[in-house]
């Protein structure tokens, strides 16, 4: 496995009793990069989550972090030393005031930068001196944010970091990591639902579809290739055996014979030209598409 | 910090413990001059069967303060209550807080369960040796004041019985916590446990002797027989099997 690599997995199988939450997932997050983890509920993006961070072993399959292996248990206190981690759920101590609690995570981390505690405590207007059972969810958001960002870490693992906060505070916690990305040398690797914040920060995007990856690349690369072919015929559009590369769905309606593509139009229009369509149109394809598309078609 | 993370989440649990065994502690001694003029009236009273029995024995004890000490607060008050917080300190820990107790963010910290488990084990026996000692010491500080004196060091040697045997319970609590993911069924489990074992002292008496709450009570002692060292081994050994079984069974969860 190479080096350039925070994040691998190799086969990754996760079994429940006899649920199957993740099924042979290859996962490749190089350093320095934003991942942006989508599927929908179920998908097995939480687990997966919690393999890499030891909270749950594996079935079978390979998983490394930082080059370590996962499921060892002194490598997997080494990886959470090196990681800021946010749940889904944002559960913290609810019996500690917010210093409490900071005090308490910062104790953890040789690395702990006391100068962004500060400058987050001040951004995120965090009361000190409040029991974090009394803080609203956008503000245990934001605590359980700024504990993972203060680490000293070299990777940000977040799960659903937005899930259940108001477009307002969505957008600062947004602004807040991209910021902090900005200033720090990190990789981030983040579960959504939310499409439009991957957009957003992203330079990555894994989506997975029942436990399997089922798209992953640069999100430039996959706006580059992805497109929609839509060809017009006089009668009912044809049945095509079409062979170039790339094809992720083919549905006719019609007239209309449309084609999604992941590498390009070119060469499927080099095959379909032959069909005699009387329109041929290409359009980009939008991230949410791409997911629309992709987990619709493994249904 | 895992000790002052463990301290708050027991906190009230011990203090409360310890509120009540002192308050337990203190009435003992503070009644024993109305008992005294009790006693006489005590020989009247013809009471039959294995309760008529045990009234006559506490009865005899208690005309010696030692006897009514022993009687009174260790065999009876000390050991319900303090097996009573054993199992409340038993129970909790990181299972229990999968559901909304911050257990994620706990496993995301750079500590092994081990060492998680291990805290939470250390600071709740180091809560109950606390239990097991200050009520008691506070007899022996106490006593003066009815006119009676009650050696320091029977009291450590009842705390120590105490403790020793009592663990058992918090092992248990610890154990099972570490199986159910609530606080509710360890907690019953034990107490029904502790509740059968006090009763089978009763329907088969040849079994009292190894009764656990024989041990807790330091009763052989007490009777001048020396410390049951083989006995507390043996419930040290069964404590420290309960809690390493509760550590792997933590270190072979999912959450």
């Amino acid at each position: 496995m190479a080096d350039s690599f925070i994040i691998e997995t190799d086969e990754l199988r996760k079994n429940y009793g006899p649920v199957e939450a993740v099924r042979g997932l290859n996962l490749q997050v190089p350093a320095g990069s934003i991942c942006g983890f989508l599927g929908r509920n179920g998908a097995g993006k939480t687990t997966t989550i919690k393999v890499l961070l030891g909270m749950a072993r594996p079935t079978s399959g390979h998983v490394r972090v930082f080059g370590l292996a996962a499921e060892a248990q002194q490598a997997s206190v080494d990886i959470r030393r090196r990681t800021g981690f946010v749940s889904d759920d944002k559960d913290l101590y609810g019996y500690m005031t917010v210093e409490e609690m900071v005090r308490f995570t910062a104790a953890f981390f040789p690395r702990w930068r006391a100068d962004l505690q500060q400058r987050y405590l001040r951004t995120f207007e965090l009361p000190l001196d409040r029991k974090v059972k009394a803080l609203s969810g956008g503000m245990r958001t934001k605590l359980a944010l700024l504990l993972a960002l203060c680490r000293g870490a070299e990777l940000l693992i977040l799960d659903e970091p937005t899930s259940g906060l108001d477009p307002a505070m969505n957008e600062e916690v947004l602004r807040a990591l991209v910021a902090h990305v900005a200033s720090e040398e990190m990789t981030i690797f983040f579960s959504s639902h939310q499409i439009a914040e991957v957009d957003q920060i992203a330079d990555r995007v894994v989506i997975i579809h029942r436990g399997r990856t089922v798209v992953t690349g640069a999100l430039e690369d996959l706006r580059e290739n992805f497109r929609r072919i839509q060809l017009v015929f006089d009668g009912e559009a044809p049945e095509p055996a079409l062979r170039a590369p790339g094809i992720e769905r083919v549905w006719r309606q019609g007239r209309v014979l449309t084609i999604l593509s992941s590498a390009g139009a070119e060469r499927i229009l080099d095959e379909a030209r032959p069909l005699n369509p009387v329109s041929v149109d290409v359009v980009p394809v939008t991230l949410k598409e791409i997911f629309l598309e992709t987990v619709l078609t493994e249904d | 910090m895992l000790w002052y993370k463990s301290w708050l989440e027991t906190r009230w649990r011990f203090v409360i413990g310890l509120g009540l065994l002192m308050l337990s502690a203190a009435s003992t001694v503070v009644v024993y001059p109305q008992v005294v003029k009790l006693l006489p009236m005590a020989s009247n009273v013809d009471l039959s069967g294995e309760i008529g029995r045990r009234v006559a024995e506490s009865v005899e004890l208690s005309r010696d303060y030692r006897g009514y000490v022993w009687s009174q607060w260790f065999r009876q008050n000390m050991t319900q209550l303090w097996t009573l917080f054993a199992v409340l300190l038993g129970t909790g820990g990181l299972l229990a807080q999968s559901a909304g107790g911050g257990a994620l963010f706990t496993l995301s910290l750079p500590v092994s369960r081990n060492r998680l488990l291990g805290v939470r084990a250390a600071t709740g026996l180091a809560e109950l040796l606390v239990l097991a000692f200050i009520p008691s010491l506070l007899i022996a500080v106490l006593s003066p004041t009815v006119g009676q004196t009650y050696g320091a060091g029977n009291t450590l040697v009842h705390g120590a019985c105490m403790f020793i045997g009592g663990a058992v319970f918090f092992s248990l609590a610890f154990l099972l916590s570490t199986v159910f993911s609530d606080v509710w069924r360890p907690l019953l489990i034990v107490l029904c446990v502790a509740i059968m074992l006090a009763l089978s002292g009763h329907v088969f008496p040849d079994l009292a002797r190894y009764s656990l709450f024989r041990v807790m009570s330091a009763e052989v002692y007490f009777r001048g027989g020396g410390l049951p060292c083989l006995v507390l081994t043996a419930s040290t050994a069964v404590s420290v099997a309960m809690l390493y079984a509760a550590t792997r069974n933590i270190a072979r969860q999912d959450f």
